[in-house]
């Protein structure tokens, strides 16, 4: 199960990842790491996951359909070898996506609301920008440096911590 | 509030429930487990279910609605709903929506409000034991089903007064109740042939989840043609013997239908069947001829072979669209009362290349199954709890390992409903003795008066106690030391053994307080292993496709797509000016799009009108979790959602229809349950 930040981080990213990203996989994967990066991806975003919670059984319902177009896709060789020269072309999905219906994410207050100081201020705003863009490593050196101005705020803190789970998660 | 599983079958149904980690089948007043799915319209104006409903097949044959389970949601005119219309002494006709209806006593019913019927009797027989209001259910479905039949069970529930939490494939939930893997990995095959249908679907068990691979099915191919076979002879016998033909007699027929599933099932335990009936036949001056009959095993598993052979073209297609071949399987389960044939696990063994497993009562396996399902969905209950733990199966649902040579032994009266036999539960915990003894049944008030008909053990085979169909293994006095089950090197799945929950009363004696649920005895906890909740990921069984010029199909969603998946389709309008644009959807295997089901037409008005091809319209179709399509469509130029208007037939009817049908539902009370 992820936690509501981290699902909201991986929706709002859903369209700049490709397959691999989505599955969390390396391009070279075989057969059977893809079937279990796909286990491990249900495991953390299959809507039943979210029995006790509709607003976040929906995000993840959103996530998990297109884990399901990638895994569909990556686990066929001739359709994974088209995706392959289509990625190579810089294009990241086959399917035509419909953004405009998709529910937005749950509200989280962004990085940069929670911090309090000018200077800490600027730096969340950057992380807020890199998470936006998936870039998880490079907002984490900025959120850093937000927590180090601000040592004693608890919520900046946290968010680090769900940047960590996040991208512990990321990790092949 | 506790959510239960129900096994709404062609001919039965199982209602099932989790209670302390144990998966439990839950039987009405007089112990049966399976609840016939039939319902009579009684002229006192209740409805009777289930068992007191079976009675009436007979005895009111115009007003007692049964096997109707297949025909939900299909069109009126669709090959399934004709035959079937020729072969039930009940009333089908056409509905307002397209869909059949059923004509009894003067008022129309829809399907799903039959089905509905059923669903509040198991719904009464798990309140009645559970102790409380049960709101919460996953009922299930084969795996074969459409998206209306699907919706139409959906509907069902609903006018039941259910929370419908999920429609659930009956093979998934099988392997959910059989449990989590024996290795890191495990593939398996469950081999689902019911009474009306036959299903088979792949899965892959690594840890906590069940990932269905593919699904294939028949939703025609079952136990019930096998009967046929056998009423087919009856039938040919007695025009040759006695120059009467009993096909013309829809009365004589039905009897007919009733003693075919009887050879069937004792042919599953016995090499030869004899029947010698008096009062079907006439004979000499109207006066009535005894008929005999006799069938062996063999004549009847020559005449079955060609559609045992049939499921194997089924099992196939599954195989060919996971691409895994017969023989790489580690282990084959079987599920269904019609698997309960020597000869259905012979052929599995030999397609195969081995024994399959049945360690689980096939009769209850899909609705305790369900019942997991709906434990794992229950949000009350999850938000509560520590995190839930794979639930084992109670004792009395244990099937014993196959014996050697194939003799799937079936003692049950229960499954089949043999007439006059009573079943009983199999009460009480292995280890003390059964909490009531049955009292001899001169002691029962009202033996005098009316015969009750027990079970006797003494008329079964005596050594052979297998406990293969629980609902019907009679429970001596003192129940006999089972033998130690044999752990089968093909499940070495450490099967924790939960004391069995009986229903703390053995029927028909009226006088004991009747079917409190015992929890499970305190004392030394059964050994459960910690097992992570599994988590199942589904598939959706047909394609769904759109129709192209030249009446083909254009693939939307292939078959075996796991769900909830969706896909986004773009449309162009073809002529000038063009403000309408409609898209004919349908369901099915085949390519030209008339031999698929048609789910509908999807009509996107109010467009703006402009050349040809230039206006565009995005439509996303999904497959929920239950395997329901949801559409809608938004103008890519703008982002916004279009009014899609969506017209099926069958379950989906106007608001205002729903209302009448809740209504029909509340001016036809359930008989209540006997015993009570």
């Amino acid at each position: 199960m992820a936690s509501r930040e981290a699902l909201a981080l991986f929706l709002s990213s859903l369209d700049r990842r490709n397959y691999y990203e989505i599955l969390r996989t390396p391009s070279d994967a075989n057969p059977a790491d893809i079937k279990s990066a796909f286990h491990a991806f249900s495991l953390l975003y299959h809507p039943d996951v979210y029995a006790d919670s509709p607003d976040l059984g929906a995000v993840a319902t959103e996530i998990f359909k297109r884990g399901v177009e990638a895994y569909r896709c990556l686990s066929r060789r001739e359709t994974r070898a088209r995706y392959d020269r289509a990625l190579t072309r810089g294009k990241i999905r086959i399917e035509l996506g419909m953004p405009s219906t998709r529910p937005p994410p749950p509200l989280v207050r962004t990085l940069e609301m929670l911090a309090r100081t000018p200077r800490a201020k600027k730096l969340a705003e950057k992380a807020d920008r890199l998470i936006a863009i998936a870039m998880l490593e490079e907002a984490r050196v900025e959120l850093v440096g937000a927590c180090q101005c601000e040592p004693d705020n608890e919520e900046l803190a946290e968010r680090l911590q769900f940047l960590y789970e996040a991208m512990a998660l990321e990790m092949p | 509030m506790p959510a239960v599983g129900i096994d709404l079958g062609t001919t039965n149904t199982v209602v099932a429930a989790v209670r302390d980690g144990v998966a439990l089948t839950i039987p009405d007043p007089q112990g049966h487990r399976l609840l016939p799915s039939i319902v009579s319209f009684h002229p006192s104006g209740s409805t009777l279910v289930g068992c007191a409903a079976r009675e009436r097949r007979l005895l009111d044959a115009p007003n007692t609605v049964y096997s109707i389970k297949r025909l939900m949601g299909l069109p009126w005119d669709s090959p399934e709903v004709q035959a079937s219309r020729a072969k039930l002494p009940f009333e089908l006709c056409e509905g307002a929506h397209g869909g059949a209806v059923v004509a009894v006593r003067g008022e129309r019913y829809t399907l799903p409000e039959i089905s509905a019927f059923v669903l509040r009797h198991a719904k009464a027989v798990a309140e009645a034991v559970l102790g409380e209001p049960v709101e919460h259910a996953v009922v299930t479905v084969p795996a074969n089903f459409n998206d209306l039949q699907r919706a139409a069970t959906k509907m069902a529930g609903r006018l039941a007064g259910l929370d419908v939490l999920r429609i659930l494939n009956e093979p998934t939930a099988a392997a959910l109740a059989y449990g989590p893997p024996s290795k890191p990995q495990e593939r398996i095959a469950v081999y689902d042939l019911g009474g009306g249908t036959f299903d088979f679907t792949l899965l892959d068990l690594a840890g906590n989840v069940f990932e269905v691979l593919s699904t294939a099915g028949d939703t025609s191919l079952g136990g019930d043609d096998i009967d046929l076979i056998v009423v087919d002879r009856m039938a040919d016998e007695i025009l040759r013997k006695h120059r009467f033909d009993a096909r013309a007699q829809p009365a004589t027929f039905g009897q007919l239908r009733v003693l075919a599933e009887e050879v069937k099932r004792d042919l599953s335990t016995r090499e030869e069947k004899l029947l010698s009936v008096d009062d079907l036949v006439p004979g000499e001056r109207g006066s009535l001829a005894t008929w005999r009959f006799s069938m062996t095993r063999r004549e009847l598993e020559r005449a079955s072979l060609a559609l045992i052979e049939r499921t194997f073209h089924v099992c196939q297609q599954a195989l060919d669209a996971a691409g895994v071949q017969s023989r790489e399987l580690d282990r084959i389960v079987l599920v269904g009362g019609a698997t309960r044939m020597p000869l259905v696990a012979r052929e599995v063994e030999r397609f195969f290349g081995q024994r399959p497993i049945v360690r689980i009562n096939p009769d209850e396996v899909v609705a305790l199954g369900a019942a997991i399902q709906a434990a794992l969905l229950d949000r009350s209950r999850r938000k509560a709890a520590e995190p839930m733990q794979h639930p084992a199966i109670a004792e009395a649902s244990v099937a014993q390992p196959l014996p050697e040579e194939s003799i799937l032994e079936s003692d049950s009266a229960d499954s089949a409903g043999g007439p006059g036999l009573q079943s009983l539960p199999l009460v009480g915990p292995r280890k003390v003795p059964a909490p009531i003894a049955v009292p001899p049944a001169t002691f029962l008030p009202g033996a005098a008066s009316k015969p009750l008909v027990f079970d006797v053990p003494a008329q079964r085979p005596p050594a052979r106690t297998v406990l293969y169909g629980a609902g019907g293994q009679a429970a001596p006095a003192v129940p006999p030391p089972l033998p130690a089950r044999p752990r089968s090197p093909t499940m070495p799945f450490p099967f924790e053994t939960a004391p069995s929950v009986g229903s703390g009363s053995r029927a028909p004696a009226p006088p004991a307080p009747v079917a409190t649920w015992t929890p499970p005895a305190a004392g030394p906890a059964p050994s459960l292993l910690p097992r992570p909740a599994p988590l199942l990921i589904d598939v959706t069984p047909l394609s769904l496709s759109v129709e192209t010029v030249g009446g083909y199909c254009d693939v939307l969603i292939e078959a075996n797509m796991p769900v909830p998946c969706d896909r986004t389709r773009s449309f162009a309008t073809a002529a000038d000016g063009q403000t309408i644009v409609v898209v004919r959807v349908a369901q099915g295997k085949s390519v030209r799009f008339s031999e698929n089901t048609f789910l509908g037409e999807l009509e996107l008005s109010g467009l703006a009108a402009a050349p040809r091809g230039q206006t565009q319209i995005a439509v996303t179709f999904e497959i929920d979790a239950d395997g329901i399509l949801q559409v809608r469509a938004c103008d890519p130029e703008t982002g916004r959602e279009t009014t899609a208007h969506m017209q099926v037939v069958g379950a989906e009817a106007a608001p205002g229809d729903v209302e009448a049908m809740h209504a029909r539902q509340a001016a036809h009370p359930l008989a209540p349950l006997e015993g009570e």
